[in-house]
């Protein structure tokens, strides 16, 4: 017998008759989500409040926190302050980690990596990062942010999630219900996670920081892995062809809408599309994450690392191809940040990951003409202490967490190119000028797709709550 | 009901008290809530077909309680418009409101002005008064402003039976009249009873998380009793299967899981505390002695073991192992997690609001959460986790479980051990004896260190000797205690018995207290929505100003004193709520139905959903044989998908998820190894919540992930392949029959004609395509760990797998009708 050839047309259209059948002539041009929002009110969504600068949104998450005074806040007058303790005055009995807190001297570690002007504007920084410094006129650095949390755990939720507690929705969750997909065929949020190729100190990840919290699980961060199943149970068992499965598909839907006629419940159709577009995902997942097809000359940019399933480089071709095909929110973790020792030679391997691969992504979105609609950030949960955690080499120091203050970059559509915004003092220990809470950062970015954060909310507990919580103001100095 | 230890807290049971009249109350009248005084005042009616709670009040809640209500420290221009002494005050400007006189009412003039800077609520608020809201609260103040309290903070009265006019032969129980009175006035009629084998598929799903068997089926269907269906729910709510399904909402409720849940997330080991609640529904334990025991159990005269056990309730928080941590943090946000989980399961309150500032539509201070989260802050507990530990060690306070052959082990080796030492202590220095046996006693010693671990432990609550010092924590800031408090509950519910403890044991008793307002009504609504998909209230977290308004108040209230006295019997209120004739409706959606109850508000058939996420894993693998039924014991490892711990995990916690190799796979799913920071994807598809919080209401979704679940996971394919085997060793030689066994089978009825000739189309599409590819066959049976049968071609085995797949992917299969 030969294999019949696949069809995806009939069964789908099927199934938007059957739902028409009830909904009569409403559903004509309204995607999936919209749909299921008119069927079930409960589990709609919101929409933009005005037109958003930013389509969406590929954020590179730095977990374990990188230190900003190796890569990015450059403080050249600590080098004559080598080995002195940090100062009361600077301090200020603010609260240490207990992993520092009892440490008999807390001296001052300088930077081992030099600084350099980049770009027009003169951006500095650290020569851990020649590929991102070409991007200098490009991204926008903050040094200026700073956090509540203090350990790993609350500090990466807080920064997801609003709170440092679980069960609040994750940004890219917000984004889903606010926005939906712009591609029916691929979720609206996608996540990806590497591993450091160095030997340093990797955090875990928990699900809660893509979770979904109270709103539908359907806005739940998808993980896309390496491997067989890019997504989770994507492929069909062995033996069940691509035909065979759309055989087995039209068999299915047959039945559930001899069901609906009976039962008259819309959730039956709706199930229907569900099916078809589990099967359209077993198509246009395994297309998407196919790098076969990209150019030698991609792979050069990216760095070799990029021909390595899974790693942090190859994740971001993966980015590109998804902000290509729409998807709404896009998140890679890459772990290893947390150098509480040997900080020189964890941030050297930590940035062999990262630099190139990061920049050729600015790189390849502006040529594509996806950089205008897509914004980009890059940074991780917390900073790290001035002073030395463990014994201060001349060549050797570690550096302990430290929420004060720290540095991120952001790039893209509404982003204000060549800025370095906010500054810190002399120790980058405090903030002096112009600080950015989490909370305003998430302002700012809703703002740019086109939401006012005090109105995107969601009832639960009697309350509308926010990804600000109560917090949040726009920092609207970060615009183009 | 079994017979059951009673334990002191029966005496006061039927003892009624004079809430909210006694002294106690009157002397702190000025902050109590304004109902005790104006409910006199209001008692006359009010003429007007507008109800407070229904129709002002959300509105006033929403936008006007942020600045006008009760959080002092936000509170604008010192009025409260949640107080109607304080609303009526005549002030410089007027009064705020003045009953009967909108016109002098300076509400009215600042919501309808048009000036921005006097308009309420202010632009900036972003809030926003809808043309009909206005008119409702002009219409409110015409008729005299009548405040009336808030429908769950008075104690629930049973209600007489509605009687309608028409249906009179229709309701079976009482809840049918409330339900009958509502829909005639809609002008509709209740549905007609379901079928049988929907009926037992429905109870047997509802009552026990699990699909009938074909035998089940067989014996309800032939049993011509007229009380047929009262025997087949007095068999299943005896089913030892019973309290695993009730079990699930409670672990939900109870945050269980089987890690620590920060950082690295290691595991803990509590299933004792799981199995504990298994068989406290299964042996009809009363709700007030179920929580007695879980919130105070070691606070109780000579407890038992399990009464210990049970106290693992208010462990089951996350808990902080990370090296950094300052532990006075995370022993307050323990502390929260047990205030958060008390107040949402048996208050039906968000407390949360308070920990950082006064409640701001409700009546609760921060001084009210803080004397709250006194009962809970005087624990023998450590805010940094065990992190350097081995991993079965778990936190304190915690209890080893009898094993009497471990112990026994354990102590013959201490025995030797001792020998051991004395020999020591006589051999002479530098002697090889002496060598021999410092390796002796060094190897011996770390045997019984592994052996002590290897009996099974409980985490359990244990009072500290010295207890701490509470304090109100300024914006809820572990570090900035503000004014001492000391354990009480809230001033705006009735008061604690002057005699009672104020410790975990008083504020048990307290919340089980036969006139407490919400803990009856919070506790039936939860369980109503277990059997009808959703709460009277629809927001069962939330039964203060801002949740939901019960759809049946009057229902809610007569389930309520109805289980109350029936002495808190939960298999009783569950009996009677399956038994009503509303329950036994059939799911269909009625001819204009659709129009007139859109949502199916009033009950005009029972409601249809999909299953939980446990039932569908559960009921392939029943249908298909698979299922193993053992109750309790640790948790199992089924099917899981590679690679996903890696991305995630670090430092000491499971780095990899290892499969069970044989029974594990195939026991119930409320079983399964519960990893916090990774849950089983699988059940997140199917909106199982992380286990990380208390949660009383799973969403329930419909995506692409199911359907790639249903379709893909080994579970499925495996429960597919071995149903596939069962129709065609079973069901007959024809096709017809095996696919007519096979639906029985899977959802307890036969296959229609049209159902029939699609199946049957299926089977010989497959069986021509797999006889030309007999590897693919041979592939796709191979999936799963049960050994293939021999008498069956792999071609046949395979084409009726594809059926199997189709039966148990059908939304009727993953739907409780």
């Amino acid at each position: 017998m030969k294999r019949s050839p696949v069809n995806d047309a009939i069964p789908h259209e099927a199934a938007r008759m059957a739902r028409r059948q009830f909904l009569s002539s409403t559903t004509s041009g309204i995607g999936v989500a919209a749909l299921a929002s008119l069927l079930n009110p409960i589990h709609g969504r919101a929409s933009s409040h005005f037109p958003g600068k930013a389509k969406r949104v590929i954020w590179l998450t730095q977990a374990g926190a990188p230190s900003q005074l190796d890569l990015f806040d450059y403080k050249p007058h600590l080098k004559a302050r080598f080995g002195q303790s940090l100062p009361d005055s600077v301090r200020r009995g603010q609260r240490l980690t207990g992993m520092t807190a009892h440490q008999e001297t807390h001296p001052i570690a300088p930077s081992l990596f030099r600084f350099h002007r980049h770009g027009d504007s003169g951006m500095h920084l650290s020569e851990l990062l020649p590929h991102t410094a070409r991007h200098a006129d490009e991204i926008c650095l903050v040094r200026s942010l700073h956090t509540e949390a203090i350990n790993h755990d609350p500090a990466m939720t807080l920064l997801q999630t609003g709170h440092p507690l679980s069960g609040r929705p994750s940004f890219g969750a917000w984004a889903s219900y606010g926005l939906g997909a712009e591609n029916e065929n691929l979720p609206a949020f996608v996540v990806m996670i590497s591993r450091p190729s160095g030997p340093t100190n990797a955090q875990p990840l928990h699900e809660r920081m893509w979770g979904s919290g109270f709103l539908p699980t359907r806005h739940q961060g998808v993980r896309f892995s390496p491997g067989k199943d890019p997504v989770l149970f994507l492929s069909n068992p062995a033996g069940i062809t691509r035909s065979r499965r759309r055989a087995m598909l039209r068999d299915l839907a047959t039945l559930n809408r001899i069901k609906f006629k009976e039962q008259r419940d819309p959730v039956i159709t709706d199930r229907i599309e569900q099916y078809e577009m589990a099967f359209r995902l077993q198509s246009s997942v395994p297309e998407l994450a196919d790098l076969s097809r990209e150019p030698e000359t991609v792979f050069d940019r990216y760095g070799s690392e990029s021909k390595k399933p899974g790693t942090f480089a190859a994740h971001c071709i993966l980015a590109r191809r998804l902000a290509e095909r729409g998807v709404r929110f896009i998140q890679l973790y890459h772990r290893g940040w947390d150098q509480h020792n040997k900080c020189p030679a964890g941030l050297r391997t930590q940035c062999a990951d990262t630099d190139q691969a990061s920049a050729a992504l600015l790189t390849e979105l502006r040529e594509r003409g996806l950089l205008d609609e897509t914004v980009v950030i890059w940074g991780g949960e917390f900073g790290r202490t001035v002073y030395s955690q463990g014994t201060l080499k001349r060549d050797d120091y570690g550096r302990d967490h430290h929420p004060r203050c720290y540095s991120i970059w952001l790039a893209g559509a509404g982003i204000r190119g060549g800025l370095t915004f906010g500054r810190t003092d002399d120790f980058s220990y405090n903030i002096v000028k112009d600080p950015v809470h989490i909370h305003d950062l998430n302002a700012t970015l809703l703002h740019l797709l086109g939401f006012d954060h005090t109105r995107l909310t969601y009832r639960f507990q009697g309350r509308n709550y926010r990804l600000t919580d109560v917090h949040g103001q726009i920092v609207r100095r970060l615009f183009a | 009901m079994t017979t059951r230890e009673r334990t002191s807290i029966e005496t006061d049971r039927r003892e009624p008290l004079s809430w909210p009249h006694s002294p106690g109350v009157l002397k702190i009248l000025p902050l109590l809530l304004p109902w005790i005084i104006f409910d006199a005042i209001h008692a006359s009616g009010n003429g007007s077909d507008l109800a407070f709670a229904r129709d002002i009040q959300p509105i006033l809640s929403e936008h006007c309680y942020p600045c006008h209500g009760p959080d002092s420290q936000q509170r604008k221009a010192d009025l409260r418009l949640d107080l109607p002494e304080n609303a009526f005050l005549a002030r410089d400007h007027g009064r705020v409101i003045t009953p009967e006189d909108p016109e002098r009412s300076l509400l009215i003039q600042r919501i309808e002005s048009n000036d921005p800077e006097e308009r309420m609520p202010p632009p900036s608020s972003n809030r926003v008064l809808t043309r009909q809201q206005k008119q409702r609260l002009r219409k409110w103040i015409e008729t005299g402003a009548p405040y009336d309290s808030h429908w769950a903070w008075d104690p629930p009265r049973r209600p007489a039976l509605p009687l309608a006019d028409r249906n009179p032969g229709w309701p079976r129980n009482a809840i049918d009249h409330f339900i009958l009175k509502d829909l005639s006035t809609a002008g509709l009629q209740p549905s007609p009873e379901a079928d049988r084998p929907t009926l037992i598929r429905r109870l047997s799903l509802d009552l026990t998380g699990l699909p009938p068997t074909l035998a089940e089926g067989t014996q309800y269907l032939g049993d011509a009793s007229p009380l047929a269906y009262e025997t087949l729910v007095r068999r299943l709510l005896e089913s030892p299967h019973y309290g695993e399904r009730m079990a699930v909402d409670w672990l939900d409720a109870a945050r269980y899981a089987d890690t620590n849940g920060y950082q690295v997330d290691r595991d803990r080991e509590t299933y004792a505390w799981r199995d504990w609640v298994i068989n406290a529904f299964n042996e009809n334990k009363p709700f007030d002695q179920f929580t007695v025991e879980q919130l105070a159990g070691d606070l109780l005269p000579r407890p038992t073991l399990p009464q210990l056990i049970a106290t693992g309730f208010n462990r089951n928080h996350m808990m902080n192992e990370e090296g950094g941590i300052i532990p006075e943090e995370f022993l307050a946000e323990y502390c929260a997690d047990r205030v958060e989980t008390t107040a949402t399961i048996w208050l039906g309150q968000t407390f949360l609001c308070a920990r950082c500032h006064d409640h701001k539509f409700d009546p609760f201070t921060q001084k009210d959460y803080y004397s709250f989260y006194a009962f809970f802050h005087h624990i023998e507990e450590q805010g940094r986790g065990n992190y350097g530990a081995p991993i079965r060690r778990n936190n304190p306070p915690m209890l080893q479980l009898p094993a009497p052959e471990l112990e026994a082990k354990r102590d013959q080796l201490k025995l030797r051990l001792g020998e051991r030492k004395r020999a020591l202590s006589a051999a002479a220095e530098d002697s090889p004896e002496r060598k021999q046996l410092e390796t002796e006693v060094e190897a011996l010693s770390t045997r019984i260190d592994e052996v002590d671990l290897e009996i099974p432990t409980a985490l359990i609550m244990r009072e500290r000797s010295e207890p701490r010092q509470t304090h109100v924590l300024v914006r809820g800031a572990y570090d900035q205690p503000g004014e001492p408090v000391t354990a009480r509950t809230p001033l705006s519910l009735p008061p604690m018995e002057a005699d009672w403890p104020r410790n975990r044991l008083g504020l048990a008793k307290w919340l089980i207290h036969p006139n407490h307002p919400l803990t009856a009504r919070v506790t039936v609504n939860r369980l109503w929505q277990r059997l009808f998909g959703k709460g009277l209230v629809a927001t069962p977290e939330n039964f203060g100003t801002r949740g939901a308004l019960p759809t049946h108040p009057q229902l809610l209230d007569w389930l309520a004193v109805e289980f109350v006295e029936s002495g808190w019997n939960v298999k009783a209120l569950v009996r009677l709520m399956v038994t009503s004739a509303t329950y036994r409706q059939s799911s269909r959606v009625p001819a204009g139905a659709r129009e007139r109850d859109p949502g199916n508000r009033l009950y005009s058939r029972t409601p249809r959903y999909r299953l939980q996420a446990e039932a569908i894993r559960d009921q392939a693998l029943a249908v298909s044989g698979l299922l193993l039924t053992t109750i309790g014991g640790p948790s199992v490892r089924p099917y899981h998908p590679p690679g996903l711990y890696e991305q995630v995990v670090a430092g000491k916690g499971a780095k990899t998820y290892r499969e069970d190799q044989g029974a594990g796979l195939y026991r119930r799913t409320l079983y399964s190894y519960w990893k916090r920071s990774v849950p089983n994807p699988a059940l997140l598809a199917f909106d199982a919540p992380f286990r990380e919080t208390c949660v009383v209401k799973r969403s329930r979704t419909n995506t692409p992930m199911q359907a790639l679940n249903l379709m893909n996971d080994p579970t499925f394919v495996e429960a597919s392949r071995v149903l596939a085997a069962e129709m065609i060793e079973h069901g007959g030689s024809e096709f017809g029959n095996r696919l007519d066994y096979g639906f029985r089978r899977t959802l307890g009825r036969p296959p229609q004609n049209a159902e029939l000739d699609v199946l049957k189309a299926t089977i010989q599409r497959s069986l021509a395509d797999f006889q030309a590819f007999p590897g693919d066959a041979q592939a796709l049976v191979e999936t799963g760990r049960t050994p293939l049968p021999t008498t069956i071609a792999p071609t046949e085995l395979a084409a009726y797998s594809i059926a199997a797949s189709i039966l148990l992917n059908l939304d009727e299969t993953i739907t409780r009708e």
